[in-house]
């Protein structure tokens, strides 16, 4: 498991927005197990944002309108807790919703040669929903992201956007990520997959729609990678379309 | 020892002082009333914005990143929760990690090096700052930076005015990754104490807060 003080020395590097993707979904779940650590991570961010509030500027006119403009038009999440819809929450496979847009720098430039390499750098936008929603699931997430053995791998999505494989061989533990995926067509959903071979494992469907995702990936076994496919919402029970994206689990 | 500019609207208007201030503003944003978004648009948009070009250095994509934070705290305000920071903060959290997003991006980095290759000889502080208001606050946070080691002061800035993880700053820095975590937490905490932030429940019964330190 993660060691707490080891993981809480990321807490200014957090405030100041300066992890990755991965390492702040793991800070994030330190931090709610923590009330110490809670306090000190909102007055580190509240320190950020008074160094970033003396950059003032004044912003064109024409911004004022557009965004009034679209807030007319913007629902508003329900106060107070994040939205995660019920059947989302039943769903056995755990996927999470991520508004994040993790792409790895350099993901189109390379991906017609290699499809495959050692994250180097991801994006993340609203850990507030993170720590919210990756509950269940989030400790073993931690404790996979926090390994000594952990192994991070992203591809290139066909059609747009990534998917990123956290893997622990010491746990037998993985964690996928999709992001920024092309919205799927009505009445499909994005399934994942162990893959071994010709044998094929559902992992978990996205909900119809969803076009992100997080999930734990558990007991490996001997799986060799995996993968992500479009099938008709719900799932299959095995791949009925070409895969869009596989990651080596090596 | 008042940390106020003390004419016009506050250096970082706070519930205490302004029934009408940001937090209260968010407040009813949080219940869907677009007249106080609008209010809270006056108020935050300087720094919204401000941020966004520090970051980005790109008048253009600061603006679509402002637009895109601005939106964002219309549609999350529900989530807002003064016991964890003041409104300001809130709105500036959402504004940088956008930035951040956005500069870290594929195609932004690229742009990036270039940019922060030329603006290299320029202090950090002033490159993108064309107007400033609350200059007491702003003193006094350049104050607390230049109170900070070198390291401290580069490795937090470095990170976040330019979007670096601590890994990347850690290589252009060329020190170990161990020592830029803690330097980036320990010159934070150094700042903290500098600067008086001051998180938690008294915000909510309009307890003198910072500004009594």
């Amino acid at each position: 498991m993660s060691q707490p003080t080891e993981i809480h020395t990321l807490a200014g590097a957090y405030a100041l927005d300066a992890l990755t993707e991965i390492e702040r979904a793991a800070f994030s779940r330190h931090v709610a197990e923590c009330f110490a650590c809670d306090l000190e991570v909102a007055e580190l961010r509240e320190t950020a944002a008074r160094v970033g509030a003396t950059a003032w500027a004044a912003p064109p006119a024409r911004l004022r309108d557009a965004v009034l403009a679209e807030v007319a038009r913007t629902r508003q999440v329900p106060m107070g807790r994040a939205t995660v819809e019920p059947r989302e929450e039943k769903a056995v496979l755990r996927w999470r919703r991520w508004t994040a847009t993790a792409v790895a720098a350099g993901v189109v430039a390379l991906g017609g040669i290699a499809t495959v390499w050692v994250v180097q750098e991801q994006r993340v936008d609203d850990v507030r929903q993170q720590a919210d929603q990756l509950r269940i699931d989030q400790a073993r997430i931690a404790a996979v992201l926090a390994a000594s053995d952990v192994r991070l791998r992203t591809s290139p999505v066909a059609g747009g956007g990534t998917m990123t494989v956290a893997v622990s061989r010491g746990l037998d533990d993985g964690v996928i990520m999709l992001s920024g995926l092309a919205r799927p067509p009505a009445g499909q959903a994005y399934q994942l997959w162990l893959l071994q071979g010709e044998d094929a494992a559902s992992v978990g469907v996205l909900a119809a729609g969803q076009s992100q995702g997080t999930a734990l990936l558990d007991r490996l076994g001997a799986a060799d990678r995996v993968g992500v496919t479009l099938e008709r919402a719900g799932g299959v029970s095995r791949p009925s379309t070409p895969t869009l994206a596989g990651v080596p689990l090596v | 020892m008042s940390t106020r500019a003390g004419r016009g609207e506050p250096a970082w208007p706070g519930p205490e002082r302004v029934p009408q201030g940001p937090d209260d503003l968010l407040r009813r944003v949080a219940r869907g009333d677009e007249q106080a978004f609008s209010s809270l648009y006056t108020m935050i948009a300087p720094r919204v914005y401000g941020l966004a070009r520090r970051v980005l250095r790109d008048p253009a994509q600061a603006e679509e990143v402002a637009q895109e934070a601005l939106v964002e705290v219309w549609r999350t305000a529900g989530r807002f929760d003064a016991s964890k920071g003041s409104a300001t903060s809130w709105v500036l959290t959402i504004a940088h990690r956008r930035a951040v997003d956005r500069v870290r991006s594929a195609q932004a980095g690229v742009e990036r090096e270039r940019r922060v290759a030329a603006a290299s000889a320029e202090t950090p502080y002033d490159d993108v700052v064309e107007e400033v208001t609350a200059s007491l606050e702003q003193q006094q946070v350049r104050r607390c930076l230049q109170g900070l080691t070198d390291l401290q002061r580069e490795a937090i800035t470095l990170a976040y005015y330019s979007g670096y993880t601590y890994r990347e700053v850690a290589e252009k820095l060329d020190t170990a990754l161990p020592t830029i975590k803690t330097r980036m937490r320990d010159g934070l905490i150094r700042l903290r104490d500098c600067l008086g932030v001051e998180v938690g429940a008294s915000v909510a019964t309009a307890g003198p807060g910072r500004a009594g330190r």
